[in-house]
């Protein structure tokens, strides 16, 4: 689901980046001020199971491999503001570092998978959990929240795509940027989503949301017993079943290089050209492109890259706590 | 009856003096100061892993990220450097990228030339290995306590003598820099107004510390001699090794392994 540069028009990559001021502006402020800086810390590791997550590749119908976003599950522990920042970082690694989606759309993966999922994830969990009581309510509502919030994101994200014929072409019709109408893209985007990856990610949540419940509840109620060190042993199991992610071969619908979109084919015919932005737009060389790392197998290449992204992104969220901490200071004195 | 020039209200104001320069000693005192009081503070948590182990890896993490032409290694040592550090607080974090950025920024800088020569990738590999190398070292300062560190470089058989004299020199570190910052201080509380002589009055401070510490360790001397001091001194051993210690040491094998497979 992380879109390509180029596969978006400047102008929708624009928009999208602006639709997302707001949203960051108001979730830095909302956890600024109400979330416990002692707290900052778990959405690192929050972060760092969202990074982790999206590493597992499923293969699909249609030869083509999803992901889970783990959007719904970072809502329900840690509220769904603190959840937009922690998936926005993971994604802004990935795009740094692992080159996986674009730097241009970043604002519109971030939309789809930081703002879509988890907002509209946490809102159904809400909605069914408070209306059924007991456990069922609580299980229902994080499957169908899960289930629903990745195939939502999917949809956006199908329909950014779908969109892209219409909106940049050249003189001869011939689209610059993604060349699928929406009539291919969302049944593209949705149908894997709706068959496989929002089942592997409902799975995920349940497992992981009850888990937490059990062992730390603390993370998700303040107040309660807290244990950071189970949680780090749950992130070092993901890390070390990452390479089950390289089992699904094949790029994911929607990000394919420029050298593999002209051989795609779709509906039993190649698409046969390469669109005039794809070939000639902008390229960024991240540091671990596709996490591999070359002159290494892939699964020790997947691992690595899995270790240091999600490093990297507790590190982030401790250094984040500390700037909390000397503003809150400041407040007081 | 009150005199009448007891009654005026006077108006003097010292005219402002030129003192930044005890200041300035003043901040660096008390910052070496609380940097070794806060390394002694963690005296009761016991430590995760043990000095003499971190000292080992830190050892060979140096020696093999210097060893190494391959970015790729390179790049592995720098994971593992990412992944202590995840592990630790934030103000840790935060106080060894400080120093390791600075210092690998001066690097790059040193190396701008040879990028412009076209070795962009050498310039990137000497940067990665002194940025790994000196946050490396700067965890193991930030997170060991001084005490811990000289009693494990008895295990590597470094003298008992110069693990003594190290320890003296940190005790004493702590207690002339309390005495010269006090001397610092009262300079400063009796210099009102212009005071022309405050240069002079430093070296005094100097002298003072020098005769100071004189005693110190004629007192110290002798109150060895007093409880038995021969001559010959023992460093206190550290205890035997734990789990978590075995554990670390293993994965300073595994990175040996890695070294000997992708690294040269």
């Amino acid at each position: 689901m992380h879109i390509p540069d180029n596969y978006l028009s400047p102008a929708t990559c624009a928009v999208m980046g602006a639709a997302m001021v707001p949203v960051w502006t108001m979730a830095v402020r909302k956890v600024t001020q109400e979330f416990d800086k002692a707290r900052i810390p778990h959405m690192g590791i929050g972060a760092a199971f969202a990074f982790l997550i999206m590493m597992f590749n499923v293969p699909v119908p249609g030869g083509t491999t999803a992901h889970a976003l783990g959007g719904t599950l970072l809502a329900v522990v840690l509220g769904p503001w603190s959840a937009c920042i922690c998936v926005s970082i993971a994604l802004l690694v990935q795009a740094l570092l692992f080159g996986d989606g674009g730097i241009l759309s970043f604002g519109a993966n971030c939309f789809n998978m930081a703002f879509v999922c988890p907002f509209l994830g946490y809102f159904i969990y809400r909605f069914i959990s408070q209306r059924v009581k007991g456990q069922t309510g609580e299980y229902v509502g994080l499957i169908a929240g899960s289930y629903i919030g990745i195939n939502m994101a999917a949809l956006t994200d199908a329909i950014e795509f779908g969109l892209q014929p219409l909106l940049a072409h050249n003189a001869a019709g011939q689209p610059l940027y993604c060349p699928y109408p929406l009539s291919v893209s969302i049944p593209a985007m949705l149908i894997p989503h709706l068959a496989v990856a929002g089942v592997v990610e409902a799975a995920f949540t349940v497992a992981i949301v009850s888990f937490i419940r059990r062992v730390s509840p603390g993370m998700i109620h303040e107040g309660a017993k807290t244990r950071i060190r189970p949680i780090f042993a749950v992130l070092v199991a993901l890390i070390c079943l990452s390479p089950l992610g390289l089992l699904a071969a094949g790029s994911a619908w929607g990000e394919w290089g420029p050298d593999e979109i002209a051989s795609v084919a779709n509906g039993g015919k190649a698409l046969g050209f390469v669109p005039a932005g794809m070939a000639n737009g902008f390229k960024f060389d991240a540091f671990l492109q596709d996490y591999s790392v070359k002159g290494l197998p892939d699964i020790i290449g997947y691992i690595i890259s899995a270790v240091a992204g999600a490093a990297i992104l507790v590190i982030l969220f401790r250094l984040f706590s500390l700037i909390g901490k000397s503003s809150g200071q400041r407040k007081r004195v | 009856m009150t005199p009448e020039w007891l009654l005026r209200s006077e108006g003097y104001a010292p005219r402002s003096d030129r003192d930044a320069f005890i200041d300035k000693s003043i901040r660096t005192f008390l910052s070496i100061l609380s940097r070794i009081r806060s390394q002694t503070r963690g005296t009761q948590r016991k430590a995760f892993v043990d000095a003499r182990v971190k000292l080992v890896s830190l050892l060979l993490l140096i020696l093999f990220t210097s060893l190494s032409h391959r970015l790729i290694f390179v790049g592995l040592c720098g994971t593992v450097v990412l992944v202590i550090l995840s592990l630790s607080r934030g103000e840790v974090i935060l106080d060894i990228l400080k120093i390791a950025l600075a210092v690998a920024g001066f690097t790059f800088v040193i190396f701008l030339p040879s990028i412009f020569w076209g070795n962009l990738v050498g310039a990137v590999t000497v940067t990665a290995k002194v940025l790994i190398c000196v946050a490396a070292a700067r965890f193991l300062a930030a997170t060991t306590e001084w005490r811990a560190l000289t009693r494990a470089l008895g295990a590597f058989r470094i003298p008992d003598l110069f693990i003594l004299v190290l320890d003296f020199t940190l005790r004493y570190i702590i207690l002339l820099g309390a005495l010269s910052l006090d001397m610092l201080y009262a300079l400063k509380l009796r210099s009102v107004g212009r005071n022309k002589d405050k240069t002079g009055s430093l070296s005094g401070i100097a002298g003072t510390l020098f005769l100071k510490s004189r005693d110190m360790a004629e007192d110290t001397y002798s109150a060895m001699e007093c409880r038995g001091f021969t001559g010959t001194y023992r460093a206190r051993r550290l205890p035997g090794l734990r789990v978590s210690d075995a554990f670390v040491l293993a994965a300073d094998v595994a990175f040996v392994c890695a070294f000997a497979f992708i690294g040269a």
